[in-house]
This record gives C-alpha cells, structure tokens and sequence, in this order.
C-alpha cells in the first residue's frame, strides 16, 4: 500500500487561496472550518521586512500525537489507507484532546460560535443527524473517516480527499492532476492549484516525483523537532513560520 | 468498634435552609445550561477550534484536584498514623467524592458525546491515551472513596480491611490526580504546559484547595462557633491544619513563582509571552495571587492563624484564587495562536459565556447539596472512640506554636 504524502512549493506557492475555497466546497466545511488554508506572515523589520505566506493541510504524520492521546481511538492512522489520519465520527465523544496535542491546529470543532453571520447552520439547518445541510454536498460520505459533513459534537479535519484518492489504482507513484488517468483522484487542493505549486504521491515508492522532489530539491518537514514526522513536505525558502510575537511588541528587538 | 456522634448547625434548620439555596442554584444553572445547550449546542460556549478547552474544563480540574487533596489529606489519620486528623477524615472522604461527583458531572457537561463516552472508551481501551487512565483512575478513586466511606460508615476506622481500602484510596488519588497533571504535563506541543513534575504541582495545589474547602466547610457545620466543636477538632483547628495550611499555601506560592521565573527567563514566546502579556496583565490573576494567596500565607504564618475569623476569610480567599488559578493554567496553555505566526497577531481572547459559568455554578451547587446532605444524614464529624474522652465541647485551645 502506497504512503500517500504532499509536497508543496513555496517558491511556485502564489498565497492564492484557490487550494482553501477548492478544499472548502470539495468537503462541505463551515467558514472558519479550514481544513486546508495559507497563512500570511510577515518576517524582519522595515525597511528590509517580507511578506510570507504558508499552505497548511493536515500533515497526515507518521507518528501523529493527536492520535496517540485520543482516548477512544476515534482519531486513527490507517496504514491501508495510505497513512492517512482520520477522524470516527461514530466513536469521537468531543472532547477535544486532539486539537490540543495537534502541533499544527489543523483540527476543528465545528459546533462553536460562527465566524461570519449569518451562521450558515441556521440558514441550511442540519438533517439526518448532519451539523448543516447545504443544498449541494459531495456525494460521498463516510462516518467512519470523517468524510461528508459531520455531526454535531465531534472534530473534523484534513483527510488528503481520502474519498477521491482511494480510487487511484494500485501502484500508482503519482497523483498528478496533469494527467488525465489519474486526474479524478487528486485531491481538490492539489488539483485546483493554479501555478502548481502541489505535488501528491506515493513516499514509500522511490520512483515518485514526491520523492524526486524532496531529494533534490531538500525537502523539509514543519515543526520537525516534534518528531511527529509529517507526510507534508516543503520546498523553497520560507519553508517555516516565526514565532508568534504580539502585534505591539513587533518592533523590539 | 464505636464511634462518637456529633451534632451540628446542618443538622437543624440552617442546613435545611442552606440546601434549598443550594437546590434553587442548581435547578436555576442545570435549566440554563440545558436550555442552551440543546438548543444551542455549544455554539453557547466561548471556546473554539483556536481555544478549545475553557472554564468548564478548569472547573473540572478545580474539582477534581481538590477531590484528590482531599483523599491525600483524609491518608494522613487512615494511612500514615496521624490521629489528630481523626476528626475530619469523614468529612474528608465523603468531601472528595462530593468534589468528584460534581467535577465529572461538569466535564460530561462539556463533551461533545457523554452517553458514547460510556461504551466507547471501554470498548476501544486506548491505553497510550493519558485521558483514558485518567478516565479509568478517577472511577477507581471513587470506588474506593465510596468502600472507605462505608467503612467509616461502619465504624471501622482501624479495621484490617479498612487500612487496606485506605491505602488503595491513597494509591488511587496518587495515580487519577498524577494522571490529570500528565494530560496537561506530557503536550510538548503546549510548552506552558510541558513540566514532568507537573504531578506534584497538581499534587501540592490539590492540597491547598482541599484545606481551604475543608476549613470553610467544617466552620460551616458547627455555625462558626468553635465551642460547638468536639475538642479534638477544636485542637486540630487550632494547632496542626492552620499550619499545613499555611505550609500548602506557601509551597503554591513557591511552585508558581517558580513557573513564572523560568517562564518570563524563557525565549519561548509559547511560555514568555503567557507570563507578560496574559498572566501577568491580568487584574484578576495578579488579585488572585496577592490577594488570594500571598496575603492568606502572611496572615497563617503569625500565630493569628488560630483564630476561626482568620482561617475562615484565608480559605474563602484561597479557593476562589485557586479557582482562578485553574482557569489561567487552563487558558493560558492556548492563549498563544497555535503555529500561526503573525497572521493572528493578537493572543485568543477568551472570556467564559454564561453557559459556561452556569456549569460552574452547577459544580459548586451540586457539590454543596450533597455535602450538606452527607452532614445531614450520615454523621461527617464522626470519629473513633479512642477519641471520646476528648469530645465534650470546651473553649477554644490556645495553640502552643
């Protein structure tokens, strides 16, 4: 079974957004529920400061903590399914310890305050036991991997569009969204970005482009010292997010 | 063996009185809480994907912890020998699971799930999870809070099996409230958080809570009047518990400013940026401290903590400011955008909704009612007969130290 990992390069990554909006309609997630979204940065002081910018997916990791202190294994990491992490909606019980031990905040509890109004939820409320019901959803929906639009009380997150991937056939080393045998299984954020700044493949298979990608052009991994060892690799400069410093004290030194 | 009954304030009409209080807060609070949760869900809460954890998890640990300082506390006479803590070791165990009960009540109030929580953490026994032993450890605690309660009950204070239920008590308080610290303690990723001795905080801190309640409770039963008292309590009120009182709160003081010092010496904006910009920015934080535990620690160092008045204001401050403590320990692990960088430039503000104050008011109604219930009914001042000789009410003792 293929080790499904991403490789992302700053040096293309353009800070578009079209992998956020594509991530959003492809899973149906609320405003603010961003499983995949570019944060904006700026890094130095004037006159030499630089605005940056940072594609941020799940890192699917190897040895992922949120896992680990999950008390109901709700949040498992299915080597059958290409490393994936997901989340059970049918086990999760909402209590959050996920997105505590997650050094990246790519998880979400979507039954909180709205982020814009008018809430969505209200407006599209939810049926079947869903959160909310949008007129269109993605056909496809799977509780037990966190895909479709969850219910209330339980975390959501990033799942490299499981439902898509899945479908790629056995021995496949690369995703690419330029090829047309392929195309319907790549994931929405690697298929819609614009100066192709994504790549998706295979880690465990040598010959991947992934792979290629990371040797030559050294690939590294966020917040490594971690060691939760990521599947999402970055390429280029920047490849790292400064230290949080409050807003008026950006100018110390 | 036989035991020695006492009668006290709450055993007449000021506990029936005080219990429709308490009844009142709780029906009001659970009718709020309900009523917003179900229609609401927890979009009535001020938490978010950024915060996730808030007041209702720092109530949780307020409880839990002073749960578990008190079964330390209640060892002291059970397990390690000291007799002059016979007096409140009843009221000590049936206190900490009272505290218990209501803690975990509160805390199934925030989850997403309780009912599922029920059959899926056993069912799925997700041992590398510091949450499931903590899970598993708090319901042996209250297993063995509930047999030694019975013992007590019972009048077997110094029975065989009484000293074995006391010891697995003691060893089960130990391994739930080590574990607790260890959900927060074990999270590199939250570096405020991230201390291997984080147990012995959580231990230290439990205790302080723990005497503060007991002190305010115990005056409680006997309507503030020490000569009401037996005068084995008289004398434990008035010679050892002001001083490990005193003891408990200084060595809080001690920890904290240890935290603090090695958190502001830190480059870690993670931990730096907590101290500067949320702790100690905070009105309420620094009262809590100077007011809540300094000035308590400075009065029950001089011989003034023998007095009632003294002990009784120094509890009262120290529980609210070990509440207070809860919830900046709590929140403070968060405050700092997780891996944002600058595009949040701002710490996440957080202020509890009143949803989540009324699962507090919950906790400590719920708490209240079953304790005055327990001195209602079941006798909490009790203690063994060796201790008869000593019980007829007498003026206060003058404390020699």
């Amino acid at each position: 079974m293929a080790k499904w990992g991403m490789v992302i390069d700053l040096d293309k990554c353009t800070g578009c957004q079209a992998c956020t909006t594509a991530c959003s309609m492809e899973n149906n997630t609320l405003p603010g529920e961003t499983w995949q979204d570019v944060l904006f940065y700026n890094a130095g002081e004037y006159p030499s400061g630089q605005m940056k910018w940072l594609p941020r997916p799940c890192m699917q990791c190897e040895n992922p903590s949120c896992v680990h202190v999950c008390p109901t294994r709700a949040t498992y990491k299915d080597p059958d399914a290409g490393g994936i992490v997901f989340v059970d909606w049918n086990k999760c019980i909402g209590c959050k310890y996920c997105m505590i031990a997650c050094p990246y905040g790519v998880r979400f509890y979507a039954d909180e305050k709205p982020l814009i109004e008018p809430d969505i939820r209200d407006v599209f409320p939810g049926e079947n036991a869903q959160l909310w019901s949008p007129p269109y959803q993605s056909p496809d929906e799977d509780w037990r991997r966190g895909i479709g639009i969850q219910p209330k009380g339980v975390v959501s997150k990033c799942t490299f569009c499981y439902h898509k991937v899945k479908n790629a056939p056995e021995g496949t080393a690369d995703l690419d969204e330029d090829n047309p045998d392929v195309k319907e299984y790549v994931p929405a954020c690697v298929r819609t970005c614009a100066p192709k700044a994504r790549y998706f493949g295979d880690l465990d298979n040598p010959e991947s482009h992934v792979n290629q990608l990371i040797g030559d052009k050294h690939g590294v991994r966020l917040k490594d010292h971690t060691g939760n060892k990521p599947q999402v690799y970055y390429l280029g400069a920047g490849a790292g997010v400064p230290a949080f410093t409050p807003a008026d004290r950006e100018n110390d030194a | 063996m036989t035991t020695q009954q006492h009668k006290n304030a709450l055993q007449g009409p000021l506990g029936w009185g005080l219990l429709v209080v308490a009844m009142a807060v709780l029906l009001i609070s659970l009718g709020y809480a309900f009523s917003q949760i179900i229609a609401n869900g927890h979009t009535s809460f001020n938490t978010s994907s950024a915060l996730p954890w808030g007041q209702p998890i720092a109530t949780y640990v307020f409880f839990a912890l002073g749960s578990s300082g008190l079964g330390l506390i209640a060892s002291l006479p059970l397990v390690f020998g000291f007799k002059q803590y016979y007096p409140i070791a009843k009221r000590c165990v049936f206190l900490a699971f009272a505290l218990l009960i209501s803690g975990m009540i509160v805390l199934a109030l925030e989850l997403g799930h309780v009912f599922r929580m029920l059959w899926v953490i056993p069912a799925n026994l997700q041992v590398q999870s510091a949450m499931f032993w903590m899970g598993a450890f708090y319901a042996l605690d209250l297993l063995f809070l509930l047999w030694k309660f019975s013992k007590l009950q019972g009048g077997h204070w110094d029975s065989k099996t009484a000293k074995q239920v006391g010891i697995a008590s003691f060893v089960g308080v130990l391994l739930a409230s080590g574990n607790l610290a260890l959900i927060f303690g074990m999270m590199s990723m939250r570096p405020f958080w991230f201390d291997p001795l984080m147990p012995v905080y959580f231990y230290v801190t439990g205790i302080t809570t723990a005497v503060a309640i007991l002190v305010l409770l115990t005056y409680l039963a006997y309507a503030f009047k020490q000569t009401r008292m037996p005068a084995p309590l008289q004398a434990l009120l008035t010679g050892p518990l002001p001083k490990l009182f005193a003891a408990c709160v200084g060595v809080t003081l001690l920890l904290i400013a240890v935290r603090a010092i090695t958190g502001l010496y830190s480059n870690n904006p993670e931990i730096n940026v907590v101290w500067t910009d949320y702790l100690f920015k905070s009105g309420v934080y620094i009262a809590a401290l100077l007011i809540g535990l300094l000035l308590p620690f400075v009065i029950l160092l001089s011989k003034l903590r023998n007095s009632m008045g003294i002990q009784v204001v120094a509890a009262l401050l120290v529980t609210v400011a070990m509440f207070a403590e809860r919830l900046y320990f709590v929140v403070g692990g968060q405050v700092v955008p997780l891996f944002k960088g600058t595009w949040i430039p701002d710490l996440i503000s957080y202020t509890p909704s009143a949803t989540e104050w009324s699962l507090t008011f919950i906790g400590f109604a719920l708490c209240f009612v079953i304790y005055l219930l327990g001195e209602k009914f079941l006798n909490l001042g009790d203690m063994p007969s060796q201790m008869i000789d000593h019980t007829t009410p007498r003026k206060p003792i003058e404390a020699t130290a």
